[in-house]
Protein backbone atom coordinates (compact mmCIF):
# COMPACT_ATOMS: atom_id res chain seq x y z
CA UNK A 1 0.00 0.00 0.00
CA UNK A 2 1.35 3.45 -1.13
CA UNK A 3 0.92 6.84 0.69
CA UNK A 4 -2.14 7.74 -1.46
CA UNK A 5 -3.75 5.38 0.05
CA UNK A 6 -3.11 6.39 3.43
CA UNK A 7 -4.52 10.14 2.47
CA UNK A 8 -8.04 9.15 3.61
CA UNK A 9 -7.79 7.62 6.37
CA UNK A 10 -4.78 9.92 7.85
CA UNK A 11 -7.48 12.92 7.01
CA UNK A 12 -9.91 11.62 8.65
CA UNK A 13 -7.62 10.70 12.02
CA UNK A 14 -6.40 14.42 12.06
CA UNK A 15 -9.86 15.89 12.67
CA UNK A 16 -11.05 12.81 14.71
CA UNK A 17 -13.17 10.88 12.41
CA UNK A 18 -11.65 7.75 11.91
CA UNK A 19 -13.02 4.68 13.58
CA UNK A 20 -11.00 3.86 16.85
CA UNK A 21 -10.17 0.31 15.42
CA UNK A 22 -8.63 1.69 12.28
CA UNK A 23 -6.28 4.26 14.22
CA UNK A 24 -3.39 1.97 15.09
CA UNK A 25 -3.00 1.02 11.53
CA UNK A 26 -2.52 4.67 10.69
CA UNK A 27 -0.30 5.73 13.80
CA UNK A 28 1.62 2.24 12.39
CA UNK A 29 2.24 3.92 9.07
CA UNK A 30 2.97 7.65 9.64
CA UNK A 31 5.28 6.43 12.49
CA UNK A 32 7.27 5.30 10.17
CA UNK A 33 6.68 7.42 6.62
CA UNK A 34 8.19 10.70 6.53
CA UNK A 35 6.30 12.20 4.20
CA UNK A 36 2.85 11.02 5.69
CA UNK A 37 4.02 12.83 8.74
CA UNK A 38 4.18 15.83 7.39
CA UNK A 39 0.49 15.25 5.61
CA UNK A 40 -0.62 14.76 8.88
CA UNK A 41 1.38 18.18 10.13
CA UNK A 42 0.33 19.66 7.64
CA UNK A 43 -3.45 18.76 8.10
CA UNK A 44 -3.41 19.68 11.31
CA UNK A 45 -1.99 22.91 11.00
CA UNK A 46 -4.12 23.84 8.28
CA UNK A 47 -7.16 22.68 10.46
CA UNK A 48 -5.87 24.86 13.63
CA UNK A 49 -5.67 28.07 11.45
CA UNK A 50 -9.60 27.71 9.62
CA UNK A 51 -10.93 27.00 12.64
CA UNK A 52 -9.16 29.60 14.77
CA UNK A 53 -10.13 32.53 11.97
CA UNK A 54 -13.60 30.75 11.76
CA UNK A 55 -14.37 31.48 15.66
CA UNK A 56 -13.00 35.42 14.76
CA UNK A 57 -15.88 37.59 15.93
CA UNK A 58 -18.35 38.72 13.02
CA UNK A 59 -19.17 42.18 12.88
CA UNK A 60 -22.79 43.03 14.87
CA UNK A 61 -23.88 45.30 12.85
CA UNK A 62 -23.99 42.35 10.08
CA UNK A 63 -26.93 40.60 12.30
CA UNK A 64 -28.38 43.82 13.47
CA UNK A 65 -28.93 44.41 9.99
CA UNK A 66 -30.38 40.94 9.27
CA UNK A 67 -32.76 41.44 12.71
CA UNK A 68 -34.04 44.36 11.31
CA UNK A 69 -34.71 43.17 7.96
CA UNK A 70 -36.97 40.36 9.09
CA UNK A 71 -38.89 42.15 11.61
CA UNK A 72 -39.13 44.60 9.08
CA UNK A 73 -40.78 42.18 6.66
CA UNK A 74 -42.98 40.30 9.56
CA UNK A 75 -44.38 43.75 10.35
CA UNK A 76 -45.01 44.44 6.70
CA UNK A 77 -46.54 41.25 6.16
CA UNK A 78 -48.07 39.39 9.17
CA UNK A 79 -51.06 37.82 7.29
CA UNK A 80 -48.38 35.61 5.51
CA UNK A 81 -48.36 33.69 9.19
CA UNK A 82 -51.87 34.39 10.25
CA UNK A 83 -53.41 33.49 6.64
CA UNK A 84 -52.55 29.51 7.39
CA UNK A 85 -54.66 29.76 11.07
CA UNK A 86 -57.04 32.10 9.86
CA UNK A 87 -58.59 30.72 6.69
CA UNK A 88 -59.14 27.08 8.31
CA UNK A 89 -60.98 28.69 11.48
CA UNK A 90 -62.82 30.57 9.36
CA UNK A 91 -63.75 27.78 7.15
CA UNK A 92 -65.03 25.97 10.23
CA UNK A 93 -67.05 28.89 11.49
CA UNK A 94 -68.77 28.70 7.97
CA UNK A 95 -69.81 25.46 8.08
CA UNK A 96 -70.93 25.68 11.89
CA UNK A 97 -73.37 28.72 11.36
CA UNK A 98 -74.48 26.88 8.43
CA UNK A 99 -75.29 23.94 10.19
CA UNK A 100 -76.86 26.00 12.66
CA UNK A 101 -79.50 27.60 9.73
CA UNK A 102 -80.22 24.42 7.67
CA UNK A 103 -83.66 23.19 8.26
CA UNK A 104 -83.78 20.04 9.88
CA UNK A 105 -85.39 17.03 8.00
CA UNK A 106 -87.52 16.84 10.77
CA UNK A 107 -89.23 19.78 10.22
CA UNK A 108 -90.80 18.47 7.13
CA UNK A 109 -92.35 15.73 8.24
CA UNK A 110 -96.12 16.18 8.91
CA UNK A 111 -96.71 14.48 12.76
CA UNK A 112 -99.59 11.31 12.67
CA UNK A 113 -102.55 12.73 13.86
CA UNK A 114 -105.43 10.87 15.16
CA UNK A 115 -108.10 10.27 13.41
CA UNK A 116 -110.56 10.70 16.14
CA UNK A 117 -110.58 13.21 18.16
CA UNK A 118 -110.18 16.17 16.72
CA UNK A 119 -108.96 17.78 19.50
CA UNK A 120 -106.23 18.93 21.07
CA UNK A 121 -103.82 16.88 22.38
CA UNK A 122 -101.93 17.08 25.38
CA UNK A 123 -98.72 14.99 25.76
CA UNK A 124 -97.10 13.53 28.46
CA UNK A 125 -94.41 11.91 29.61
CA UNK A 126 -95.26 9.25 32.34
CA UNK A 127 -93.74 6.28 33.79
CA UNK A 128 -95.47 3.07 32.05
CA UNK A 129 -98.65 2.11 33.92
CA UNK A 130 -100.02 -1.27 34.81
CA UNK A 131 -102.94 -2.33 31.91
CA UNK A 132 -106.23 -1.48 33.21
CA UNK A 133 -109.10 -4.17 32.40
CA UNK A 134 -110.94 -1.64 30.02
CA UNK A 135 -114.48 -0.59 31.54
CA UNK A 136 -118.03 1.31 29.89
CA UNK A 137 -117.73 4.86 30.96
CA UNK A 138 -120.23 5.74 33.56
CA UNK A 139 -122.28 8.65 32.44
CA UNK A 140 -121.53 11.15 35.45
CA UNK A 141 -117.62 10.24 34.89
CA UNK A 142 -115.27 12.33 32.46
CA UNK A 143 -114.04 10.21 29.66
CA UNK A 144 -110.08 9.68 29.34
CA UNK A 145 -108.78 8.84 26.02
CA UNK A 146 -105.42 7.10 26.18
CA UNK A 147 -103.30 6.84 23.04
CA UNK A 148 -99.79 5.11 23.03
CA UNK A 149 -97.12 5.73 20.27
CA UNK A 150 -94.37 4.03 19.08
CA UNK A 151 -92.07 5.04 22.48
CA UNK A 152 -93.37 3.69 25.41
CA UNK A 153 -92.55 6.69 27.53
CA UNK A 154 -94.68 9.13 25.63
CA UNK A 155 -98.79 8.46 26.18
CA UNK A 156 -101.38 10.98 24.95
CA UNK A 157 -103.88 11.45 26.95
CA UNK A 158 -107.55 12.97 25.78
CA UNK A 159 -109.74 13.74 28.74
CA UNK A 160 -113.37 14.58 27.93
CA UNK A 161 -114.86 16.68 30.88
CA UNK A 162 -118.82 15.22 31.83
CA UNK A 163 -121.16 15.75 29.59
CA UNK A 164 -119.18 16.66 26.32
CA UNK A 165 -119.55 13.29 25.08
CA UNK A 166 -123.76 13.31 25.32
CA UNK B 1 -35.12 34.73 27.40
CA UNK B 2 -38.29 33.50 24.81
CA UNK B 3 -36.49 30.07 23.99
CA UNK B 4 -36.27 27.28 26.64
CA UNK B 5 -34.25 23.97 26.30
CA UNK B 6 -37.62 22.34 25.27
CA UNK B 7 -38.13 24.69 22.58
CA UNK B 8 -39.56 28.37 21.72
CA UNK B 9 -41.89 29.63 24.71
CA UNK B 10 -45.99 30.19 23.76
CA UNK B 11 -45.22 33.44 23.07
CA UNK B 12 -42.84 32.89 20.00
CA UNK B 13 -45.30 30.42 18.91
CA UNK B 14 -48.04 32.82 19.25
CA UNK B 15 -46.10 34.93 16.65
CA UNK B 16 -44.95 37.78 19.36
CA UNK B 17 -42.16 39.06 17.16
CA UNK B 18 -40.25 40.51 20.54
CA UNK B 19 -39.93 37.09 21.59
CA UNK B 20 -39.14 35.93 17.78
CA UNK B 21 -36.30 38.60 18.03
CA UNK B 22 -34.75 36.40 21.12
CA UNK B 23 -34.93 33.29 18.86
CA UNK B 24 -32.67 35.25 16.09
CA UNK B 25 -30.32 36.49 18.67
CA UNK B 26 -29.63 33.13 19.91
CA UNK B 27 -29.25 31.73 16.33
CA UNK B 28 -28.01 34.24 14.49
CA UNK B 29 -24.55 33.34 14.53
CA UNK B 30 -25.32 30.11 13.80
CA UNK B 31 -26.73 31.16 10.20
CA UNK B 32 -25.07 33.55 9.44
CA UNK B 33 -21.68 32.63 9.83
CA UNK B 34 -22.64 29.38 8.01
CA UNK B 35 -24.33 31.00 5.20
CA UNK B 36 -20.95 33.50 5.26
CA UNK B 37 -18.23 30.32 5.08
CA UNK B 38 -20.41 28.64 2.30
CA UNK B 39 -21.02 31.94 0.10
CA UNK B 40 -17.87 33.63 0.94
CA UNK B 41 -19.72 37.19 0.63
CA UNK B 42 -21.30 38.86 3.42
CA UNK B 43 -24.41 40.31 1.69
CA UNK B 44 -25.78 37.12 0.08
CA UNK B 45 -25.40 35.78 3.71
CA UNK B 46 -27.29 38.32 5.28
CA UNK B 47 -30.16 37.84 2.42
CA UNK B 48 -29.69 33.83 3.00
CA UNK B 49 -29.96 34.66 6.55
CA UNK B 50 -33.13 36.61 6.72
CA UNK B 51 -34.82 33.85 4.43
CA UNK B 52 -33.65 31.18 6.89
CA UNK B 53 -35.28 33.48 9.84
CA UNK B 54 -38.47 33.76 8.26
CA UNK B 55 -38.52 30.46 7.21
CA UNK B 56 -38.09 29.79 11.03
CA UNK B 57 -40.93 32.17 11.87
CA UNK B 58 -43.59 30.01 9.33
CA UNK B 59 -42.61 27.11 10.78
CA UNK B 60 -42.07 27.86 14.48
CA UNK B 61 -44.91 24.83 15.04
CA UNK B 62 -42.90 22.66 13.34
CA UNK B 63 -40.00 22.83 15.19
CA UNK B 64 -40.53 21.71 18.32
CA UNK B 65 -37.19 20.93 20.60
CA UNK B 66 -33.35 23.02 20.76
CA UNK B 67 -31.72 20.24 18.77
CA UNK B 68 -34.57 20.24 16.43
CA UNK B 69 -33.97 24.02 16.04
CA UNK B 70 -30.61 23.57 15.39
CA UNK B 71 -30.71 20.66 13.07
CA UNK B 72 -33.63 22.68 11.24
CA UNK B 73 -31.55 25.90 10.78
CA UNK B 74 -28.50 24.12 9.39
CA UNK B 75 -30.11 22.31 6.82
CA UNK B 76 -32.39 25.10 5.54
CA UNK B 77 -28.90 27.24 5.33
CA UNK B 78 -27.81 24.73 3.53
CA UNK B 79 -30.02 24.31 0.84
CA UNK B 80 -30.49 28.32 0.77
CA UNK B 81 -26.78 28.67 0.15
CA UNK B 82 -26.92 25.32 -2.15
CA UNK B 83 -29.11 27.58 -4.56
CA UNK B 84 -27.65 30.57 -4.08
CA UNK B 85 -24.46 28.55 -5.45
CA UNK B 86 -25.58 27.56 -8.17
CA UNK B 87 -25.82 31.05 -9.83
CA UNK B 88 -22.13 31.71 -8.55
CA UNK B 89 -18.75 31.30 -9.54
CA UNK B 90 -17.60 27.83 -10.04
CA UNK B 91 -14.53 27.00 -7.48
CA UNK B 92 -11.17 27.82 -7.84
CA UNK B 93 -8.41 25.35 -8.19
CA UNK B 94 -5.61 25.22 -5.88
CA UNK B 95 -2.76 26.47 -8.56
CA UNK B 96 -4.53 29.96 -9.37
CA UNK B 97 -3.90 30.58 -5.39
CA UNK B 98 -1.61 33.39 -5.42
CA UNK B 99 1.13 32.99 -2.99
CA UNK B 100 1.87 34.45 -0.26
CA UNK B 101 5.42 35.29 -0.01
CA UNK B 102 6.71 36.25 3.26
CA UNK B 103 10.34 36.12 5.30
CA UNK B 104 9.06 35.89 8.54
CA UNK B 105 9.36 32.61 10.61
CA UNK B 106 5.71 31.92 10.89
CA UNK B 107 4.03 33.47 7.91
CA UNK B 108 0.22 32.72 9.66
CA UNK B 109 1.50 35.61 11.96
CA UNK B 110 1.94 38.23 9.63
CA UNK B 111 -1.45 38.34 8.32
CA UNK B 112 -4.21 40.93 9.38
CA UNK B 113 -7.40 39.94 10.95
CA UNK B 114 -8.88 40.32 7.15
CA UNK B 115 -6.03 38.26 5.81
CA UNK B 116 -6.89 35.79 7.69
CA UNK B 117 -10.63 36.02 7.00
CA UNK B 118 -9.75 36.16 3.16
CA UNK B 119 -7.56 33.17 3.35
CA UNK B 120 -10.07 30.78 5.12
CA UNK B 121 -12.72 31.95 2.24
CA UNK B 122 -10.07 31.25 -0.58
CA UNK B 123 -9.35 27.79 0.59
CA UNK B 124 -13.39 27.42 0.74
CA UNK B 125 -13.26 28.35 -2.50
CA UNK B 126 -11.00 25.59 -3.34
CA UNK B 127 -13.79 22.86 -2.51
CA UNK B 128 -16.99 21.99 -4.48
CA UNK B 129 -19.93 22.71 -3.00
CA UNK B 130 -20.87 19.36 -0.90
CA UNK B 131 -17.05 18.89 0.06
CA UNK B 132 -17.42 22.57 1.59
CA UNK B 133 -20.67 22.28 3.05
CA UNK B 134 -18.93 18.95 4.72
CA UNK B 135 -15.75 20.80 6.33
CA UNK B 136 -17.76 23.68 6.90
CA UNK B 137 -20.18 21.95 9.12
CA UNK B 138 -17.80 19.34 10.45
CA UNK B 139 -14.68 21.19 11.17
CA UNK B 140 -15.69 24.88 11.92
CA UNK B 141 -19.38 24.53 13.25
CA UNK B 142 -18.48 21.59 14.95
CA UNK B 143 -21.61 18.88 14.24
CA UNK B 144 -20.90 15.55 14.29
CA UNK B 145 -20.63 13.59 10.96
CA UNK B 146 -23.82 12.36 12.12
CA UNK B 147 -25.35 15.28 12.49
CA UNK B 148 -23.76 16.48 9.07
CA UNK B 149 -25.03 13.45 7.18
CA UNK B 150 -28.55 14.34 8.76
CA UNK B 151 -28.05 18.21 7.51
CA UNK B 152 -27.06 17.24 3.88
CA UNK B 153 -29.26 14.39 3.34
CA UNK B 154 -26.13 11.77 2.45
CA UNK B 155 -25.04 9.20 4.41
CA UNK B 156 -22.28 9.37 7.04
CA UNK B 157 -19.97 7.07 4.47
CA UNK B 158 -20.06 9.86 1.89
CA UNK B 159 -19.74 12.83 4.35
CA UNK B 160 -16.70 11.00 5.34
CA UNK B 161 -15.16 10.55 2.47
CA UNK B 162 -16.35 14.79 1.18
CA UNK B 163 -14.38 15.46 4.51
CA UNK B 164 -11.07 14.12 4.00
CA UNK B 165 -11.03 15.28 0.85
CA UNK B 166 -11.77 18.76 1.85
CA UNK B 167 -9.37 18.52 4.56
CA UNK B 168 -6.43 17.55 1.87
CA UNK B 169 -7.25 20.03 -0.20
CA UNK B 170 -7.36 22.34 2.46
CA UNK B 171 -4.17 21.62 3.47
CA UNK B 172 -2.45 22.05 -0.01
CA UNK B 173 -4.18 25.82 -0.35
CA UNK B 174 -2.53 26.66 3.03
CA UNK B 175 0.85 25.08 2.69
CA UNK B 176 0.47 26.92 -1.14
CA UNK B 177 -0.86 30.00 -0.05
CA UNK B 178 2.06 30.40 2.95
CA UNK B 179 4.74 29.08 0.43
CA UNK B 180 5.45 26.40 2.73
CA UNK B 181 6.66 23.36 1.65
CA UNK B 182 6.99 21.06 4.58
Amino acid sequence: MNCVDWEERIALYAGGDLAPAEAPAVEGHVAECAGCQMLLGGLRESLRLVREVHSEPVEAAHFAAVRARVLAELERAPVRRWRFVWVPAMAAAAVVLLLAIWPRPEQHIALPMPHKPAAPLVAKVLPKLPKARPRAPQASEDVVMKIETDNPDVVIYWIAEKGETK
Amino acid sequence: MAQTMDGPDARTRAGDLAAFESVMRQYERLVLVTALRLLGNIEDAKDVSQEVFLRLYRNLGKVETEKNYQAWLYRVTVNLCHDVGRKRKPSVAVEDVPELVSGAADPQQVLTGSERQRVLQMSLRTLSGKERAALVLRDLEGLSTEEVARALGSSEATVRSQISKARVKMRDFVERYFRRRV
